[in-house]
C-alpha cells in the first residue's frame, strides 16, 4: 500500500500544481469573465458561459457551454443531465473544472478536444489533437456500408465475415462501429500518422474490439505501398474519409480546424483528389472479384472521379451509385470492380 | 340522465331516496309510455326489456358495487349460453361427423370457451357452497353451537374471496385482450397555458417526477427524451420512453388533463391567500413496433442545425440537435439527447413513429363507437381526469369517484397511485363487460323481433 498511495500522493498533487498554473493564466488574461463567487447552477452557468463566448466570437457559443458544463457533471449533453441536477450549484471544483475547460474553448480548440471524447455512431470514442474529428456525415457513410453488406447475405454469412480495408483510419470512428455492426467482420486500418495509429489502438482496445482490428501505419500515395497489404488476403470492401478539402480552400477553413486539426487529414491536393486517386489505384490489387469501394468526398468530386475513371480502363471500376449527405450535397462514392 | 333509470326507480319505489331523483319524477309517465309501446312490440319477450334497463343501469353503477354485474340475471345468463354452448360443441365434435371445414371453427370456439367454462363451474361449485355453509348457519342457533358458526362464517369469507379472484379471471378470460396493453410507452407531459402560469409548471414538474417514481417502484427503465425546464424549477414540457412489462396497461388511462388547485408559494396570492386553479396535460402514446408503423422517408424533412456551407471536412459542428418533420401529418418531432447526430435522429424516428400510431389506434377507437367512460383517444386526452386540491389535500379521479387523502403520499408515485391505478383498471373491466353484455343484447333483441316480423308474414 505505502509505495502506491506515495505514487498516487504524487499524481494528485502534480495535478494540482498544473490546474493552478491554467487558473493562474486564466485569471490574468479574463478576469471580468470569471463568475461570481456564489455558487452557481448548471443552468446559471451556462447562460453565463454563453454570454462570455458570444461576445468573444467564438461559434455554437451555447453548444459549447452546454457541452463544458454537462461534461464536468458527468453527462454527455445538457438534455440528458438528469433534470434534478439543473438546479443544484456545483461544488467548487466543478467550477474550477469548467472554468479550465472553458478558457481552452476562448482559444477556439474544438470542443471535442477539450472534452477529449465524442461519440459516433453510438460509441464514444477518445479524441486528441491532431487527429481528426469524425463529422456527422461520415455517421451516414457507415450507415450506407451496412446497407449495402446486408444484401450481400454471401459475404455476411461466410466462414471469416466480411474482410475490410480502411484507408487513413484517424480516431478509428468508420472501422470500429463496423466492427460493432458487423459481428463477424474484421478491419485492416491504416494511416500515415503515428498519432492517428495509436489513437485508434486505444479506441479499439476501450471497446473491446482489440481482436478483430489491424492497426497499420502506411502511406498509401507511396508507391508500391499496396505490396504490404497483401498478407491480409483479398478484400470485400476498401472505405475511406479520405483528405478531400481542395488546396486553395484550406486557410478559409475555421481557426478550430486550421490551428487545431493535422492538415494532412484534410488537404486533398490541387483539386483534392490526391488521396482518392491513389485509393482507386491500389483497391483493385486488393479487391476481390465485384468488391466494393466507399469514398466520402466534396460534393464537386463525383464528377471528377467518374471522369477520372474513364481515362483508367484498365482499372475496370465503375462508379455505381452517388448519396447525397443529410444536407443534399453529393457525397458518397460507391465504386465497384468488375474485371479480374 | 338515463331514462331508463326513471322507470327503474318507479318500479322498484323502496330505493326512491335518491335526492336528485325528484326533479325527474315528472317524466316517469311518459317514460312508461315508451316503455309499454316497446312492450307491445316485444309481446313476451319482456323479459329481454328487463334485463336490457337491468344492464343499462348497472353500467353507471358498477364501480359503486362491485358484486352488481356477476349477481345479474343478465350476467349469470350469457355465461349459462356460453356453457350451452361449449357443451353442445363438445357433444357435437364427438358425435356428429361434420366436414373439415366447419370441424376447425367449431374446435376452435370450443378451445376458446374451455377456460371460461372452467372457470364459470369452478364459481358455481364455490357459491352452491356458500348457500349450504349460510343455509346451515341458520340452523345453528343454539348458544352451544356458537362455536361451530364461526368456523362456518370463517369458512365462507374464504369462499368468498375465491369468488372474487375466480371472478376477476373470468373477466380477463371474457373480454378481448386489448391490443396494445404489453407495448412500452412514450409519455409526454406539458404545462397548462392558460391561467396560473407558474402554477402549471411546478405543477407540471411534480407529475413528471411522479411519474418517475412510478416507473422505478414498477421496476420500469425510464428514459429521458426531451425537457424542457421553466423558471424558478417548474418545467414547459418533457418527455420520457418507459419500457418494462405491461407498462402501457398501467398508464394507458392517465392520459388527459390533470388540474390542481392550490395557493402558489411565491407572490401576491400567496401573501392574499388566494387558491389558484392550473392544469397540465399527460399524454400517453403506446410505443410501437418496427412492424406496426412504417414510415417512408420521403415523407420526412430532417432538420438538422448545419444545412449551410460546405459541410463535410470543412466545418466542425458540435451541434447534434436534429428535427424531423413528418409532411402528410405536420407532426413534428425534436430531439438533442445525443451527440451523435444519426442517433438524435433515431430517437426522434421513434417518438414519431409512436405518434403516429397513435393516431391509427385513436382511429381504430372513433370507429369503435364505445361508451365506455374509461377509454383511451381523443376524447380522453383533452378530458379533465383528475384533480390535486392542494388546500384540502386531496386527489380526485373524475372518472369513478375514487378519493386519495395525502397528495405528498399521492406524489410520491408509489402505492397510493398504483391503488388508483388498479382501481381504474377494475371499472374499465366492468364497463367492458357490461358493454359486451350491452350488445349481445341487443343482437338478441333484433334477432326476435326480426323473428317475430316473419311470423306474421307467414
Amino acid at each position: 500500500m505505502g509505495p502506491w498511495a506515495r505514487m498516487l500522493w504524487t499524481l494528485l498533487s502534480g495535478l494540482r500544481g498544473r490546474r493552478g498554473g491554467i487558473q493562474g493564466w486564466a485569471f490574468g488574461l479574463w478576469p471580468p469573465y470569471l463568475p461570481q463567487p456564489r455558487l452557481l447552477s448548471p443552468t446559471e452557468l451556462v447562460s453565463h458561459w454563453t454570454r462570455v463566448f458570444e461576445k468573444r466570437g467564438i461559434p455554437e457559443a451555447r453548444e459549447s457551454s452546454e457541452y463544458i458544463v454537462a461534461h464536468v457533471l458527468g453527462a454527455k449533453t445538457f438534455q440528458s443531465l438528469q433534470p434534478v441536477l439543473w438546479t443544484q450549484p456545483l461544488t467548487p471544483q466543478q467550477l474550477q473544472c469548467v472554468q479550465e475547460l472553458c478558457s481552452c474553448r476562448l482559444q477556439r480548440m474544438p470542443v471535442q478536444y477539450i472534452l477529449g471524447e465524442w461519440d459516433f455512431q453510438g460509441l464514444s470514442l477518445k479524441m486528441a489533437p491532431p487527429v481528426f474529428i469524425p463529422r456527422p456525415e461520415t455517421e451516414e457513410l457507415v450507415e450506407w456500408v451496412l446497407e449495402e453488406m446486408a444484401q450481400r447475405p454471401h459475404v455476411m454469412e461466410a466462414q471469416d465475415g466480411p474482410r475490410i480495408l480502411e484507408v487513413g483510419c484517424g480516431s478509428g470512428a468508420i472501422s470500429l462501429s463496423l466492427l460493432t455492426q458487423l459481428p463477424k467482420s474484421q478491419v485492416i486500418a491504416v494511416d500515415k500518422e503515428e498519432a492517428a495509429i495509436s489513437l485508434t489502438c486505444e479506441n479499439a482496445q476501450r471497446l473491446q474490439l482489440q481482436d478483430r482490428i489491424w492497426i497499420v501505419p502506411l502511406d498509401v500515395t507511396s508507391e508500391g505501398s499496396w505490396m504490404h497489404l497483401l498478407p491480409w488476403g483479398p478484400m470485400d470492401l476498401v472505405v475511406s474519409n479520405p483528405p478531400y478539402i481542395f488546396h486553395q480552400d484550406i486557410e478559409q477553413l475555421a481557426p478550430e480546424i486550421c490551428s487545431y486539426e493535422d492538415p494532412v487529414a484534410l488537404d486533398g491536393g490541387e483539386e483534392g483528389m490526391d488521396v482518392i486517386t491513389s485509393i482507386l489505384t491500389l483497391a483493385p490489387q486488393l479487391l476481390k472479384h465485384s468488391g466494393s469501394i466507399f469514398l466520402e468526398v466534396d460534393p464537386r468530386h463525383p464528377e471528377l472521379v467518374s471522369s477520372w475513371l474513364q481515362s483508367q480502363p484498365d482499372l475496370h471500376l465503375n462508379l455505381v451509385a452517388v448519396r447525397r449527405d443529410f444536407c443534399g450535397k453529393p457525397r458518397f462514392l460507391h465504386v465497384q470492380k468488375s474485371g479480374p | 340522465m338515463n331514462r331508463h333509470l326513471y322507470v327503474w326507480l318507479f318500479r322498484h319505489p323502496s330505493l326512491n331516496v335518491h335526492p336528485w331523483c325528484h326533479s325527474y319524477v315528472h317524466s316517469y309517465q311518459f317514460k312508461q309510455l315508451h316503455l309499454k309501446t316497446r312492450l307491445c312490440v316485444l309481446g313476451q319477450n319482456d323479459n329481454y326489456i328487463l334485463h336490457y334497463i337491468l344492464s343499462n343501469w348497472s353500467r353507471k353503477y358498477c364501480h359503486r358495487d362491485t358484486r352488481m354485474i356477476w349477481k345479474h340475471k343478465t350476467f349469470q345468463k350469457y355465461m349459462e349460453d356460453l356453457t350451452k354452448e361449449y357443451q353442445t360443441l363438445g357433444q357435437s365434435l364427438q358425435e356428429i361427423p361434420v366436414d373439415e371445414a366447419d370441424r376447425r371453427d367449431m374446435t376452435q370456439r370450443h378451445a376458446e370457451l374451455a377456460p371460461l367454462a372452467a372457470i364459470y363451474q369452478e364459481i358455481q361449485k364455490a357459491e352452491q357452497a356458500v348457500e349450504e355453509l349460510e343455509s346451515m348457519c341458520k340452523s345453528l342457533n343454539e348458544q352451544e353451537e356458537k362455536q361451530l358458526q364461526e368456523l362456518a362464517l370463517e369458512e365462507r369469507d374464504t369462499i368468498d374471496q375465491k369468488i372474487n379472484t375466480l371472478y376477476g379471471e373470468l373477466y380477463e378470460s371474457l373480454l378481448p385482450k386489448e391490443k396494445y396493453d404489453k407495448n412500452d410507452v412514450i409519455l409526454e407531459v406539458t404545462s397548462g397555458r392558460t391561467t396560473g402560469g407558474d402554477i402549471c409548471q411546478q405543477f407540471t414538474r411534480e407529475i413528471f417526477d411522479m411519474y418517475q417514481n412510478y416507473s422505478c417502484y414498477k421496476h420500469w427503465k425510464f428514459e429521458l427524451l426531451n425537457y424542457t425546464p421553466a423558471d424558478y424549477g417548474g418545467l414547459h414540457h418533457a418527455a420520457a420512453r418507459i419500457s418494462g412489462e405491461n407498462v402501457y396497461k398501467h398508464l394507458k388511462y392517465e392520459g388527459g388533463i390533470h388540474r390542481v388547485q392550490r395557493i402558489p408559494e411565491v407572490g401576491l396570492s400567496s401573501r392574499m391567500q388566494r387558491i389558484h386553479t392550473g392544469t397540465m396535460s399527460v399524454i400517453v402514446l403506446p410505443q410501437p413496433d418496427e412492424v406496426d408503423v412504417k414510415v417512408d422517408h420521403r415523407d420526412l424533412r430532417i432538420d438538422t442545425f448545419r444545412a449551410k456551407g460546405a459541410g463535410g471536412q470543412h466545418v466542425n459542428t458540435t451541434d447534434s440537435a436534429v428535427r424531423l418533420v413528418h409532411i402528410p401529418t405536420g407532426l413534428v418531432v425534436e430531439c438533442q439527447q445525443e451527440r451523435s447526430q444519426l442517433k438524435n435522429k433515431e430517437i426522434a424516428l421513434r417518438v414519431l413513429r409512436a405518434r403516429l400510431y397513435q393516431q391509427i389506434i385513436q382511429k381504430d377507437q372513433c370507429q369503435q363507437q364505445s361508451a365506455r367512460k374509461l377509454q383511451v383517444g381523443t376524447r380522453a386526452q383533452s378530458e379533465r381526469i383528475r384533480t390535486y386540491n392542494f388546500t384540502q389535500d386531496r386527489v380526485t379521479d373524475h372518472r369513478i369517484a375514487y378519493e386519495v387523502r395525502d397528495i405528498k403520499e399521492f406524489l410520491c408515485g408509489k402505492k397510493c397511485l398504483d391503488q388508483l391505478i388498479q382501481r381504474l383498471l377494475q371499472s374499465a373491466n366492468k364497463e367492458a363487460i357490461v358493454e359486451l353484455l350491452d350488445e349481445n343484447l341487443n343482437l338478441k333483441i333484433q334477432s326476435s323481433v326480426f323473428g317475430r316480423h316473419e311470423l306474421k308474414h307467414i
